[in-house]
């Protein structure tokens, strides 16, 4: 016994060259061996792994140095390595992952498979490997792909690796697997040919030949044939085992101590003590029972030394009870999350951080203080209960002061666009349009109000300057531009005519015109004394200019007569206007006529009117505001307009 | 603050303070790894209410911890914006080694930022009819698909730009009320938040539904600001009005937002997700801290606790996370820029 204590190094790496032999003479993809936790009682972990399956890349590294079963075994720890190095960035996110001769990027499905199963435990009788143990029994899984995740929690993951068949068998106290992306069924005699060959026959495991595997025939017979031991191994592995017969059949007591300690161990299980085990077994099985009490997010990786340096642990019929329902639960969905890529919901934080880091490679978040280099200290500190009770009031009584100014009223700043939306309720279901005008409602409510405001300054527009005719708004403007240039036209004129005025008449004129302007801009109260001026005013004018204005009213006045239904008379002495009208009674015409003065600049000064048989007479005296904009006709044409519409 | 002592080593370190002539309110960091790597442009409007607002790219330089303008980079912006973001993949940009800025506001507009002057691209109307276009108040710039940008609108709805093409690709009605905030999900996913207290989802490929995902507690207590996590997408998370609770939501299962995290001692003002972890999303509120938070895997009994905080001392009112340089996550309170490490 202390003899293979020293050498369970040894035994480790003959176990790996076991499983290497097995499932090469088969052709299989992987062998597994699970074994107990040594930190966790009653649970299976990885305990070692031989990966047969196709390869993507091959970084090798003095390859060529290699024969065909080293690069095997080294591709086999490459997977390992960088297991190990994805979950040491996991549990230390500080550290940089260590180097690994692989990335994840060079592995194929099913060496991601095999890569994931390194995180897996078994509960003792959960999973095919569980369950190989709780039963003691071989279990031999096709269609292990489409296998109910209860039966199989690797299921959705050997979907994706097209893991076919999988079969498990006790061996040392933990569970050999081997799997492989056929579709094999169920044979006895290849799980004895492996156990008989490979992992009993002693001369496999302490072969120091170094071309050992590569002479290993193929030929199962010969094999089998060979070896003394298979009826009774045979026996051994019947589905109920009989422990005597374990115990009596062993026939080694050679340098092989996984043959010796095998019986030993299954006569534990099944008795639970066994006097006959040694002192050894005793002391490790209480050593496991003391220091593994708490679950704790452990790093499998730590394990396999230690897995490896018992190779004869017990297994604690104990702990069965500590089965735990979640955990398939949990392995289930990390199964799923392969696949989906966004599916998992588990409450352990242990498989789902293994399980992120491997499947989506993402970068931990480097975060808090702890842990950093010394110049790199964070600006954020620990939080603590305690700091948050120092807390500024804001300065403000409004919370959200600046977000709300952005959101609520920052929009504003266009005027007068405030959202009608407060005002429906009810529908739900958002509605699909793509023609804008149709779609924002609010948006469409307030355009039409833009629009219709610009509809009536053009109509106001029209209604002031000559109409060419048409009334569309191009024109309209056309005409505006005209009638502007012509206006500017005119008051050069008239001002050069003025200058000539103003030379003769220059000491008199002068203060009665200001004095006018003066009057003209406090409106009714001073209409004689304004009156007088105009009157003064014109008598002071050049015959021409008189001659002219009266020509003007004559002519409107003319104009006028040529309208039958209604007439509008329009008559304009400087700023004084009177207007006549005659048209027949409608509701808020008045009202409209006097708007429509008001936006000619007119101030209505005097206004009489009288209703006779349905027919409007209206006489109104009226002026212009600041300076004279319209023509007698401009004036009239409008009235006219506004009289036709209403 | 109580550790005031310990503030001038914090801003030699591991925090630069910019002061900014204006009061800021929006604030992206470039995506650019490209030209300049010590030169890392970050881009702040000013927000003042009136028309006289501008937009200063500045230069992040992380090995000497300094924050300066570059000169000739600044242009006015006369409606305050309500965000600024750059291209989030600036080497498939439309123009080659140049990075592009979109702001929002009156228009959504987007700019060119050379090495020392910035051009307008163009200005993005929505209406066809008018030069008028309802005032926008968010938008998010799709990084799997860069030529797709999404607004937000007063006017309930929210208008996909293509703009490559500089036309609308699709505009729709997303709420009764103003939209808020709007994130991508995917290429064609995106949700918003609203007046209406509803996040909603919506997919370009069936424009006749949306799926409401979260209704806030009182009803129409508007929400205010959404973030989606480009990490995980499973989950997102919201902000509402006058509210310390940050909101986290995961889109299967609508209606129960997956956590609450309030530990804010006043109303939240900006999140953010960690742009390199699933897990981890920071907040800014009216208390003056940042705090980083660590979902966990499941809540425990009493709420959960943030990992970590940062006091600024006065409300924070815009918090963004570097995806470039995910050590960095820059806040702005009052006229100042702050950039912590984090």
């Amino acid at each position: 016994m202390e003899i293979q204590l020293q050498d369970q190094n040894g035994a480790a790496e003959n176990l790996k060259r076991q499983l290497a032999l097995a499932v090469k003479s088969i052709q299989w993809s992987y062998a597994i061996f699970w074994s107990i936790s040594s930190r966790q009682p009653g649970v299976l972990e990885w305990g070692e792994g031989y990966y047969n399956g196709d390869i993507k890349t091959r970084k090798t590294i003095q390859a060529g140095e290699l024969s065909v079963d080293q690069l095997g075994l080294q591709r086999s720890e490459q997977l390992r390595e960088l297991y190990e190095s994805l979950s040491a960035a996991e549990s230390n996110p500080q550290a940089k992952r260590p180097s690994a001769a692989l990335s994840p990027e060079d592995l194929t499905d099913t060496e991601w498979y095999f890569l994931v199963c390194m995180s897996f435990v078994f509960n003792i009788g959960q999973g095919l490997p569980g369950r190989s143990l709780a039963k003691n029994q071989a279990i031999w899984l096709c269609n292990a792909h489409q296998a109910d995740s209860k039966v199989f929690t690797r299921s959705l993951l050997a979907k994706s690796a097209d893991i076919q068949t999988v079969f498990c068998f006790p061996y040392l106290g933990g569970i050999v697997e081997l799997g492989v992306t056929e579709l094999v069924s169920e044979d006895r005699n290849l799980i004895q040919h492996i156990k008989t060959n490979f992992l009993d026959n002693p001369n496999a495991v302490i072969s120091k030949i170094p071309n050992y595997v590569s002479n290993n025939p193929r030929n199962d017979k010969d094999f089998m044939c060979a070896n003394p031991v298979k009826d009774i191994l045979e026996a051994d592995f019947s589905p109920l085992i009989e422990c005597e017969n374990v115990q009596v059949s062993s026939p080694k007591s050679s340098s092989n101590g996984f043959e010796s300690n095998q019986p030993g161990e299954e006569s534990f299980m099944i008795e639970a003590i066994n006097g006959e085990a040694s002192q050894v077994q005793s002391w490790q099985f209480m050593d496991d029972e003391i220091s593994n009490c708490i679950h704790n997010s452990m790093n499998s990786s730590d394990c396999i030394s230690q897995t490896y340096a018992n190779p004869k642990r017990m297994v604690p019929p104990l702990y069965d009870e500590k089965v735990n329902n979640n955990f398939l639960h949990d392995l289930h969905e990390c199964n799923q999350k392969k696949l989906d890529s966004f599916d998992f919901k588990s409450d352990d934080v242990h498989y789902q951080n293994v399980l992120s880091t491997l499947l989506k490679s993402s970068h931990q978040l480097i975060l808090g203080p702890h842990c950093r280099k010394n110049n790199m200290e964070s600006s954020f500190v620990n939080w603590k209960k305690e700091r948050s009770v120092v807390f500024q009031k804001p300065r403000c009584a409004t919370s959200q002061r600046v977000l709300k100014k952005v959101l609520f009223e920052v929009t504003k700043m266009h005027g007068d666009l405030i959202p009608e939306s407060s005002k429906e309720n009810g529908k739900k279901e958002s509605i699909w349009r793509p023609e804008a005008d149709e779609i924002d409602r609010n948006h469409v409510m307030a355009e039409r109000k833009r629009r219709e405001k610009l509809h009536e300054r053009f109509t106001l527009l029209g209604s002031l300057v000559p109409s060419s005719g048409k009334v569309d708004k191009v024109s309209i403007l056309d005409d505006t531009i005209e009638y502007l240039k012509e206006l500017e036209r005119r008051v050069e004129e008239l001002e050069s005519q003025k200058e000539v005025g103003e030379l003769e008449g220059r000491t008199r004129r002068r203060p009665q015109q200001e004095g006018t302007e003066r009057i003209s801009d406090s409106y009714g109260s001073n209409r004689t004394a304004n009156n007088n001026n105009r009157k003064s005013l014109i008598n002071k004018r050049k015959a021409s200019d008189v001659e002219e204005m009266e020509h003007e009213t004559e002519c409107c006045m003319m104009i006028g007569g040529e309208s039958s239904s209604e007439d509008v008379t329009v008559s304009v002495i400087d700023k004084n206007v009177l207007i006549e009208i005659n048209c027949p009674w409608k509701e808020s015409v008045l009202l409209e006529i006097m708007e429509g003065l008001t936006d000619l600049n007119l101030e209505s000064q005097a206004v009489q009117s009288s209703n006779t048989d349905g027919i409007l007479s209206l006489t109104i005296k009226c002026k212009f505001k600041g300076s004279r904009i319209a023509s007698a006709s401009m004036i009239r044409q409008a009235l006219q307009r506004i009289v036709r519409k209403s | 603050m109580d550790n005031s002592s310990q503030e001038p080593l914090l801003r030699s370190e591991n925090s630069v303070t910019y002061d900014c002539p204006y009061p800021i309110y929006s604030m992206a960091f470039s995506s650019s790894a490209a030209s300049l790597p010590r030169r890392r442009p970050i881009a702040v409007g000013s927000f003042i209410e009136e028309l006289n607002n501008r937009v200063d790219i500045l230069s992040f330089d992380e090995e000497t911890l300094s924050v300066k303008p570059i000169p000739g980079l600044s242009f006015d912006h006369p409606y305050p914006p309500t965000k600024l973001m750059f291209h989030p993949k600036p080497a498939a940009s439309l123009i080659k080694a140049t990075d592009l800025l979109a702001s929002s506001g009156d228009y959504l507009r987007l700019w060119e930022v050379r090495d020392s002057s910035i051009e307008p691209v163009i200005t993005l109307n929505n209406s066809k009819t008018s030069e008028f276009c309802a005032p926008l108040t968010s938008f998010d710039w799709n990084d799997v698909e860069p030529r797709r940008i999404g607004t937000s609108s007063i006017d309930t709805t929210c208008t996909i730009w293509d703009i490559e093409k500089g036309v609308v690709e699709t505009q729709l009605i997303a709420h009764d009320k103003e939209v808020y905030d709007i994130a991508w999900g995917e290429a064609g996913v995106f949700a918003s938040v609203s007046a209406d207290g509803s996040v909603r989802i919506f997919d370009l490929r069936d424009k006749e539904h949306s799926t409401i995902i979260y209704e806030s507690p009182q009803p129409d207590t508007p929400l205010l600001r959404l973030a989606w996590n480009k990490q995980d997408l499973r989950y997102m998370a919201t902000i509402l009005m006058d509210s310390n609770k940050v909101v986290v939501l995961d889109i299967r299962s609508p209606t129960m937002p997956v956590a609450e995290l309030e530990r804010h001692q006043a109303s939240v003002n900006a999140i953010a997700w960690a742009p390199q972890s699933a897990r981890h999303i920071c907040s800014g509120g009216d208390d003056g801290q940042a705090l980083i938070w660590e979902l966990p895997t499941v809540a425990g009994p009493n709420g959960i606790d943030p990992m970590s905080m940062y006091s600024a001392g006065s409300e924070i009112n815009q918090l963004q996370w570097s995806a470039a340089q995910p050590d960095w996550i820059a806040i702005a309170f009052s006229n100042k820029l702050q950039l912590l490490r984090v």
